[in-house]
């Protein structure tokens, strides 16, 4: 087993104040149980808030649990940090986490050492990562000349860099525009292929879709379903989804909607100016007319009834958490 | 363990040569310090209180650059988003964190240099060194053991955020207390036990015995012993720190 979480907890007592210092307890994790096979993309899904850094820094040694237990290759991250830092790598999305003022070689070098690279085929080691995220040849370009995306390759080259057999990634194609992302989940695939044991953290529900072999959707603090993307898309299998473009649409309609014989739930996403209603249930098409009548006073654009995705199952399972 | 010293040093004088307020107030310090010294010991005859005064400002620069740059030190890693990463790497904290204020300390040299020459050219002050052995000796001795207070300083600020101010008011007492500003000699019986654990007044006193005359050895061991106290200090206190900051979850927090 390459990462095992047994029950771990995490609180927080952040203070407020100067002088009478308050502070209340704010549960991050809520006893969260999951494993990672060697060699597997496991993804954890969740929305903002949800845990998912949380457990990604107490797996990475950052953070010490309230109570329960994770190892990572059988070593106790709260125990044995140091041992467990050689072994794993950790790459965070956005723009921190390098020095702007200096070249991308200049940070790798650096981190190699920090990291313990040994001198001997450093450059070799450099070399190579950078053909691996695709910066070849733009290595000695000052890192604040770079554009997002190759920041976040560059995260990857320096998460990379000891060569270690647990990689965490946490949102790594946070921000990234559509073609640097499908870029860089290309590199992560890459890195699966190599035999690297990946977990990944997203909210992006494609992205868990395309990568992952097992997925936890991680909800408040605690896991609410763990299984492949085909297991957690067959939950709603016999469910249908009717997807319907409004516009004007009040609150009292929305939860009208809710009250309708055989639906199961209801979400609404805004799409520029119009509302995007999207409806599961297990009665089909059939329902889109009772539906419809209950949307009298608004403009209905597009009624599309279709098969639940992934995205539709992680929206079912974060709405009933 | 060397290599990633030297790396580290390596690393953070690029760092500091790219920042244009640090290469300012690095260039423009020990300039204003030694000519304000100048000045005030502008009646002395004697060219040995000027040439003490100069190497004064001149550890006063390098003490300065320390204060402020140890004291931010964790704090701008922690704003670059780099300070978990580092605390995450295999190797000791501390491993990583003295290279940054060895390199502001070793600022020193620069600040050696343009005081010298300044005093040369400005105010005709002759340049001899009685020991000039011992002080090629002294004066790397001096940074490693003020680099090493800044350690200890830094240190601190791992869990304590807060503390980030403390660099910088302790830039002004060290000066006094360690008798870089006035003699000790004028200074109360008290402050003499206080400046005998500061680096700084060692550093200072070989730098100045090794370039008037005196018996700079003692300053030297003093100052080698505490750099080690300092330093092994600023390990357990990293090591005790890293693990508050785990606990109470304050590496991330900008």
């Amino acid at each position: 087993m390459a990462v095992e979480v047994i029950g771990l907890k995490r609180s927080y007592r952040p203070g407020r104040g100067v002088v009478r210092r308050r502070s209340r307890e704010i549960e991050a994790l809520r006893g969260i149980t999951f494993s990672i096979e060697r060699g597997e993309l496991f993804g954890l899904l969740g929305p903002n808030g949800a845990g998912k850094t949380t457990t990604i820094k107490v797996l990475t040694t950052l953070l010490l649990p309230s109570a329960g237990t994770a190892r990572v290759l059988g070593l106790d991250v709260a125990r044995q940090p140091r041992e467990v830092r050689r072994r794993i790598g950790y790459v965070f999305g956005g723009d921190r986490g390098l020095y702007d003022r200096l070249s991308a070689l200049e940070n790798l070098r650096y981190f190699a050492d920090v990291y313990r690279v040994p001198a001997r085929g450093q450059r070799a080691r450099i070399d190579e990562l950078l053909e691996l995220v695709g910066l070849k040849g733009r290595e000695r370009e000052r890192v604040e000349t770079y554009s997002r995306g190759m920041k976040q390759r560059l995260h990857i080259a320096r998460g990379l860099l000891h060569d270690p057999p647990v990689l965490f990634l946490d949102e790594p194609t946070l921000g990234l525009d559509p073609v640097g992302a499908r870029e860089l989940r290309k590199t992560i695939a890459r890195l699966q292929q190599a035999g690297k044991t990946i977990l990944l953290t997203t909210h992006y529900m494609f992205e868990a879709d395309e990568l992952c072999q097992r997925i936890a959707v991680i909800c408040g603090g605690k896991i609410v379903a763990t299984g492949t993307p085909a297991d957690l898309k067959g939950r709603i299998a016999d469910r249908t989804i009717v997807e319907i473009e409004a516009f004007g649409a009040s609150d009292a309609m929305i939860e009208r909607l809710r009250s309708v014989d055989g639906v199961a739930s209801v979400s609404v996403e805004l799409r520029e100016q119009a509302q995007v209603i999207l409806v599961q249930s297990s009665r089909g098409s059939e329902l889109v007319q009772p539906l419809l009548r209950e949307l009298e006073d608004a403009r209905v654009g597009k009624v599309v009834p279709r098969q639940p995705t992934l995205e539709d199952a992680y929206v079912d399972l974060v709405g009933s958490a | 363990m060397i290599r990633l010293l030297l790396s580290g040093l390596r690393i953070h004088f690029l760092l500091l040569s790219r920042s244009a307020s640090e290469v300012v107030a690095i260039t423009i310090w020990p300039i204003l310090y030694a000519t304000i010294a100048y000045y005030m010991f502008g009646a002395e005859s004697d060219p040995h209180v000027l040439l003490t005064a100069s190497l004064g400002a001149t550890v006063m620069a390098i003490w300065s650059s320390v204060a402020f740059s140890a004291g931010g030190a964790i704090e701008i890693q922690r704003r670059l988003g780099t300070l978990e990463l580092l605390v995450a790497a295999p190797v000791p904290f501390g491993a990583v964190l003295a290279p940054i204020t060895i390199a502001t300390s070793a600022i020193g040299v620069y600040a050696l240099a343009a005081t010298l020459l300044w005093g040369r050219l400005l105010f005709a002050i002759p340049l001899h060194f009685e020991h000039p052995v011992l002080f090629a000796l002294s004066l790397p001795v001096a940074i490693v053991a003020i680099g090493m207070l800044g350690l200890l300083l830094a240190s601190t600020l791992i869990y304590y955020r807060a503390a980030l101010f403390l660099g910088a008011s302790f830039d002004y007492p060290v000066w006094l207390v360690t008798g870089l500003l006035v003699p000790l000699s004028v200074l109360p019986g008290w402050v003499a036990p206080i400046s005998w654990l500061l680096a700084p007044t060692w550093g200072m006193r070989a730098i100045r015995e090794s370039t008037i005359g005196g018996s700079p050895l003692r300053a030297i061991a003093m100052s080698i012993a505490l750099s080690a106290c300092y330093a092994a200090i600023a390990f357990v206190c990293l090591r005790a720190f890293e693990r508050l900051a785990r606990e109470r979850a304050t590496l991330a927090l900008a």
